[in-house]
């Protein structure tokens, strides 16, 4: 009919202009990094077919593998406490209150900060050389301790920065999800004359245990792309100690200028970023099937 | 849940918690009101007076800073107005139309939400490259219209309208723009105001894009050109300057954040939900 | 079929969504001014018939004439129809001013014109006050009211209302009835309800159209649908509680008039006419709660069970079987004093009962004159 025919084409024109940017901006650059990362490339366009070879590279660079014990590492330090402790001040703050709202304004606050101010702050508060902690330290008769060029001590304080910076968002998420749940459940499971502990496990934790995976498939996704934490703070040292997957890649093109490789290495972490979001994915709703 | 008062030990633990939060923050105001050469000094001395706007009057007069602010202003509103632009009209298209290959595009769209940064960035790069885009302000947009968050939010809201004013809209004679324009649009402000914030917040705050996009100092953003200026001072010589970067750079972003605070925590809740 | 010059002609729509036929061939006509009802259960297609006039959904096939044009290839706005939707579908952010003026500004009416509308409908519907008001700043009465008068400026040739009393509590709903009864008194339009209740359509409409299973069942005044119902699905869907039912066999006539046994082996005497029926054919005899009374003492009746007893206060409904099985609803005036498990003896009225074939083809009762 005239009607539809009219309707198909105010359909492409509704969507058509977010279609055209998503397929230039994002479509073309995903397709051509498959390309690129088969290519000795540089970031100048000069290109020559190599086949797997910048993968094959990576599977024996030592350096590649000591970002990614160190990028695990730092992901392992991150999400798991970011979790739980959102987690705990989701559940301190699903309140009504003045108390609680300024509170959650507070724990919101550090996650409008850019990465940039972030690490300045940081910087200057973990320095040995007169640090927020330093002066603390001193104060109780303690010797500074370098946090940023000890390699031992660099990732657990990247890790600390990065808390401190990303504890908002995970909070939010929780707290919509403790929104959901619809309160007559409680109700029920007070009539019922349940514990708080039980109330929790049983009761709140299952509600919101999509919100949990989503918190923790977001988080992994984001640490395992840590990137200006690292280059800001550290500049992945001391001795490549703290460098990470995505400041390697970095490094590698617009240092080395090996676009080829460093592209290759980028579709390596797509594919362990995608593999562990499906991974969590499939080990939190297995189950569900069953269940219901 | 909500129902019970929190224990005294859980107050406390709670506001432990708040002064961390804090303290950083505070601690960044006060350096940010002491000379460079009283810190030079005594970095010990910010917790004592004297305090003074120098180092603010000295981002004011000459230093790159309010260029840097500009084109974050710039960038940041153009990302917001773009997405919101773009997921309007795509979101009225998704949730109210018909048309070939609706549910094929969504999905395709909705696939986009799983494709971290990393596996465009480089490619895009060179790109951009191609195209000239470096150094320019569309250049540093576009990256940020290529979300596919801002077409599903928007085309959920959409969704959620009750189809019922479309047909008395339609029965009043109204044309498909006029429905979309004058009836469903108003109805999402609230869902703009959400978006729009978000992604202003978001392009402020971008980092990776940005900093291998502008390569010359006239269109670093202010996380790039802050992050420049961190790299040049050798660590405490210009410590008071820095820190009242730091705040200057925050100031705009921490009003919009305070001004929008129910818009942002509905955005990150609508993510949530889904 | 010849179309009409004045009024609502529908000629032979149909209607499905993917396999499923939800119109099948319906046709029908209505007068200029003539306030029709659309019943039926859900699912019968009465309000996909009505989108379909309103141009909000496209019939498969059929035309669709109003007052001599037809419309069905018209977009909804240039129709002459004005609706009035179940949930209302305000303009949230328009002011009950705007919601009014919306429709005629699309259609290029000039202000003043608009202005002169507005201001003779609020008076009509008495919500001059809340003009600058936004829909949710008011009670539901009232948007109703203003959904009303949005229709009303419009000054259409069809006033459609989709289920309009379904979003109102009790007591409102009672109002809302009147105000609608006089609506038709104020508009110069043809006015078409659908509605799931029967006692809105009785109340309401000059005919009443029963839909069921994709077709019209009966068109009929209230009067018409109720005493002559043109089939079994009618007669049961009619009238509340419903008719019952008995299984019987046409046991031969007297005087013209058919006696049909029930399966109980009771011979009713009828007054329907003989002419089709012959002995030996298997009916349903309908019976109306108010042709079933309880047999006085002494008196005669067939034996039944009560199962369920429903005291209105005024008159009390029995819902009772029969020994045959049969189940039988019997009115008795007063508060009653039976309860259910008790067994009582009913009397039929077997003059006023009607005859359906297993076609479901209906014969009614015709009193001799």
């Amino acid at each position: 009919m005239n009607a539809a025919a009219r309707d198909r084409w105010a359909g492409y024109a509704f969507v058509g202009p977010f279609l055209l940017v998503y397929a230039a901006v994002l479509v073309v650059p995903l397709a051509m990094g498959l390309v690129i990362s088969l290519h000795r490339a540089d970031l100048f366009g000069r290109r020559a077919w190599i086949g797997l070879g910048n993968y094959t590279q990576a599977l024996g660079d030592p350096v590649l593998h000591q970002a990614l014990g160190n990028t695990i590492l730092l992901a392992l330090l991150i999400v798991p406490p970011l979790t739980v402790i959102a987690l705990l001040l989701a559940l301190a703050l699903n309140r009504p209150g003045r108390f609680a709202a300024i509170l959650r304004g507070v724990f919101f606050s550090s996650l409008v900060l850019s990465v940039t101010i972030v690490t300045l702050i940081w910087r200057f508060i973990l320095t040995p050389d007169a640090g927020l902690i330093a002066e603390g330290l001193e104060a109780a008769g303690h010797a500074p301790i370098p946090f940023l060029s000890d390699p031992d001590l660099v990732i657990p304080a990247i890790a600390v920065t990065t808390l401190w910076w990303s504890l908002g968002f995970p909070v939010m998420l929780i707290l919509a999800g403790l929104q959901q749940v619809p309160g007559d459940i409680y109700e029920a499971a007070a009539l019922d004359g349940a514990s708080r502990w039980t109330v929790l496990r049983r009761i709140t934790l299952p509600a919101i245990r999509r919100t949990l995976l989503l918190v923790v498939m977001l988080q992994t996704a984001a640490q395992l792309q840590l990137f200006g934490q690292a280059q800001l703070l550290t500049g992945g040292g001391p001795g490549g100690a703290s460098r990470t997957i995505v400041l390697y890649i970095f490094e590698v093109s617009f240092g080395r200028w090996e676009l080829g490789y460093a592209t290759a290495i980028a579709e390596l972490l797509f594919g362990m970023i995608i593999a562990l979001t499906l991974l969590q994915y499939w080990l939190v709703t297995r189950h569900e099937g069953q269940r219901t | 849940m909500s129902a019970h008062r929190l224990s005294p030990l859980a107050t406390v633990l709670l506001v432990l918690g708040a002064a961390v939060m804090l303290a950083p923050m505070a601690w960044t105001l006060l350096l940010s009101f002491k000379s460079n050469a009283a810190l030079m000094a005594d970095s010990g001395a910010a917790f004592a007076g004297p305090y003074t706007f120098e180092n603010y009057a000295a981002i004011l007069k000459g230093s790159l800073t309010l260029q840097w602010l500009a084109n974050s202003l710039v960038v940041a509103t153009g990302a917001a107005v773009g997405v919101l632009v773009l997921s309007s009209l795509a979101g009225y298209g998704f949730a109210r139309l018909e048309f070939p290959f609706r549910r094929t595009l969504f999905v395709i769209v909705l696939l986009g939400l799983a494709v971290p940064e990393q596996a465009v960035i480089l490619p895009r790069h060179q790109l951009f490259a191609w195209l000239g885009l470096h150094n320019t302000y569309p250049g540093l947009i576009l990256p940020s219209l290529t979300g596919s968050f801002g077409v599903f939010f928007m085309t959920q809201y959409f969704r959620a309208i009750p189809r019922e004013l479309d047909e008395a809209a339609l029965l009043d004679g109204a044309s498909r723009f006029t429905l979309f324009w004058k009836v469903l649009l108003p109805l999402t402000l609230p869902a703009q105001a959400t978006l729009g914030v978000f992604t202003f917040l978001a392009a402020w705050n971008d980092y990776w894009w940005p900093l291998i996009s502008a390569t010359t100092s006239d269109y670093f953003t202010l996380t790039v050109g802050l992050a420049s200026a961190q790299m040049n001072y050798a660590q405490t010589s210009g410590l008071g300057f820095l820190m009242a970067q730091a705040v200057f750079a925050s100031i705009p972003i921490l009003i919009v954040y305070i001004a929008f605070q129910k818009q942002i925590v509905r955005a990150m809740a609508g993510t949530a939900v889904r | 079929m010849r179309v009409p010059l004045s009024g609502l002609a529908l000629i032979d729509v149909s209607k499905s969504f993917g396999d499923v036929p939800v119109l099948e061939r319906v046709s029908l006509r209505i007068a200029p001014r003539e306030f029709i009802a659309f019943l039926g259960p859900s699912g019968s297609g009465k309000s996909t018939l009505l989108r379909i006039i309103a141009g909000l959904e496209t019939a498969d096939s059929g035309e669709v004439w109003l007052d001599g044009e037809r419309i069905d290839t018209r977009p909804p706005g240039a129709r002459g129809i004005a609706m009035v939707f179940q949930h209302y579908a305000l303009y949230p952010h328009m002011t009950v001013r705007e919601n009014m003026a919306f429709g005629l500004r699309n259609a290029g009416v000039a202000k003043d014109e608009i202005a002169r509308r507005i201001a003779q409908a609020a008076d009509i519907l008495e919500i001059g006050a809340q003009l600058d008001k936004k829909p949710g700043q008011m009670s539901g009465g009232q948007r109703q009211r203003v959904a009303i008068g949005r229709a009303i400026v419009k000054q259409p040739r069809l006033f459609l209302l989709d289920e309009p009393l379904s979003n109102l509590d009790a007591a409102l709903r009672g109002r809302t009835r009147v105000e609608l009864a006089q609506l038709r008194t104020r508009v110069d339009a043809a006015l078409i309800m659908v509605t799931h209740d029967q006692a809105e359509a009785m109340t309401l409409a000059d005919r009443i159209v029963i839909l069921d299973d994709c077709c019209i069942q009966q068109v009929g005044t209230p009067a018409e649908v109720y005493t002559r119902p043109a089939n079994a699905f009618v007669a049961r869907f009619v009238g509340s509680p419903p008719m019952a039912m008995l299984p019987g066999v046409v046991a031969g006539e007297e005087a013209g008039r058919v006696r049909v046994r029930l399966a109980g082996g009771a011979v009713l005497a009828t007054d329907v006419p003989a002419g089709g029926l012959v002995a030996g054919t298997e009916v349903d005899v309908g019976l109306r709660p108010e042709h079933v009374r309880l047999a006085a003492p002494g008196e005669e009746g067939l034996a039944a069970e009560v199962e369920l007893v429903e005291r209105l206060g005024d008159r009390t409904f029995l819902y009772a079987r029969l020994a045959d099985g049969a189940e039988i609803v019997a009115l008795e005036p007063g508060f009653g004093t039976l309860r259910p498990g008790e067994a009582a003896a009913l009397v039929i009225d077997a003059a006023a009962a009607h005859i359906f074939t297993a076609g479901g083809a209906a014969h009614h009762p015709e009193p001799s004159a």
